[in-house]
C-alpha cells in the first residue's frame, strides 16, 4: 500500500456564506474600485447604460473569440509568454490559461494576474 | 486630468471604430482600430488594419493604458469589416428570401412543438417573453427569463433546419409551468 501524502493545513478559505462577489471584500475594493462608478448625477443615465452594455457585449465577444486560441501575453519587464487562453473572471482580474510556455518549462494550467499583463494578442 | 480607467463610457465610446495609437506602460505603443473598450476594466480591444494580411486582435489591459490618440476616423465600411471578424460569418450573407424561409421553417417547428409563437415583422415572438431575430439561430434568441431562454434555445438547436444533420424528437414544451 502506498504511503498517503500528509495533509496540508491550508489557510482559511473565503466566507462560505457569501457568493464570492462581495463588493465590500478587501480584494474587490483594492483592485476594482471604479468598476461600478456611474456618472455623478444620482439618477442612472439610460444612454450611459446603453453604451456600457454595448461596449461590454463587444468585449465579451472578444473573450469568446480568444477562447482556446494561442495568445501571446506581454507583461511587465519585457516578459513575453505564450499560452492557450481559457477564460477570464468577471472583473478581468485573472486569466485562466493552459500550456503556458515559461523559461522553466510548460505549465499545464495557470492563472495569470491581469494586473501583471500589459497586453495580449492573438489571431482570430 | 483623469486616468483612462476613470473615464466615462461615453468618452470610451468616442474611440470605437477609429484608428488609434495607444500608449501603454513600459513605453509601448500599439496601433489599430478600436473594436471596444471594456467598461469593467477599461481594456482597449484593437483590430489590425492591414488589408491583405490575416487580421490580428490585441487587448490592452485598462490599468496599463496611459494615452489614446485618434489617428484616422473610421467609416461604416470599416465598422462592418471589423464586426465580421467577431461575429459568425453566417450573419452577413443571407438574402431576404433565405431569411424569410428560415423564419418560416422555425416558426412551423416551434408551432409543431406547441410553443406559442407569432410573427412580428422580421422577428418571431415566443409567448410574449422571448424574441428571435435574424438569422434565427439559437444564438439569436433574447429573453429576460433564463429558463425560457434555455428551453427555446435547445429547441431551436434541434430544429430540422439547414444547420442540423440529425432530426431529434422533442417533447412538446409547456411554458405555463415554471
Amino acid at each position: 500500500m502506498k504511503t498517503p501524502v500528509s495533509v496540508l493545513r491550508l489557510p482559511r478559505g473565503p466566507d462560505p456564506n457569501s457568493r464570492g462577489f462581495d463588493p465590500n471584500s478587501p480584494r474587490f475594493i483594492a483592485l476594482c474600485p471604479t468598476t461600478v462608478s456611474t456618472s455623478s448625477s444620482g439618477s442612472v443615465d439610460e444612454e450611459e447604460q446603453r453604451l456600457r452594455s454595448e461596449l461590454r457585449e463587444r468585449f465579451l465577444r472578444t473573450l469568446l473569440l480568444m477562447t482556446d486560441k494561442q495568445v501571446q501575453f506581454d507583461m511587465f519587464e519585457k516578459v513575453r509568454v505564450r499560452a492557450r487562453f481559457g477564460a477570464s473572471d468577471i472583473d478581468v482580474l485573472n486569466f485562466q490559461v493552459s500550456d503556458l510556455e515559461t523559461p522553466l518549462g510548460v505549465q499545464k494550467e495557470a492563472l495569470l494576474r491581469c494586473h501583471d499583463v500589459i497586453s495580449c494578442s492573438f489571431e482570430p | 486630468m483623469l486616468q483612462w480607467s476613470e473615464r466615462s463610457p461615453q468618452h470610451w465610446h468616442e474611440f470605437v471604430n477609429h484608428e488609434v495609437c495607444v500608449t501603454a506602460q513600459d513605453q509601448q505603443r500599439f496601433e489599430g482600430r478600436v473594436f471596444t473598450v471594456d467598461p469593467v476594466s477599461a481594456s482597449v480591444v484593437l483590430v489590425s488594419i492591414q488589408e491583405n494580411e490575416r487580421p490580428s486582435v490585441r487587448v490592452i489591459l485598462g490599468h496599463a493604458v496611459t494615452d489614446v490618440q485618434i489617428l484616422r476616423r473610421g467609416t461604416e465600411e470599416t465598422e462592418r469589416r471589423m464586426k465580421s471578424v467577431f461575429l459568425p460569418d453566417q450573419t452577413q450573407i443571407l438574402s431576404a428570401e433565405e431569411l424569410k424561409s428560415r423564419r418560416e421553417s422555425l416558426r412551423l417547428w416551434l408551432e409543431k412543438n406547441r410553443v406559442p409563437v407569432t410573427e412580428d415583422g422580421e422577428v418571431l415572438r415566443v409567448a410574449n417573453a422571448l424574441t428571435i431575430s435574424a438569422p434565427y439561430g439559437s444564438g439569436d434568441c433574447s429573453c429576460a427569463n433564463e429558463i425560457i431562454l434555455a428551453r427555446i434555445q435547445s429547441l431551436v438547436e434541434s430544429s430540422p433546419g439547414a444547420e442540423q444533420t440529425s432530426l431529434s424528437e422533442n417533447t412538446p414544451l409547456s411554458l405555463q409551468s415554471t
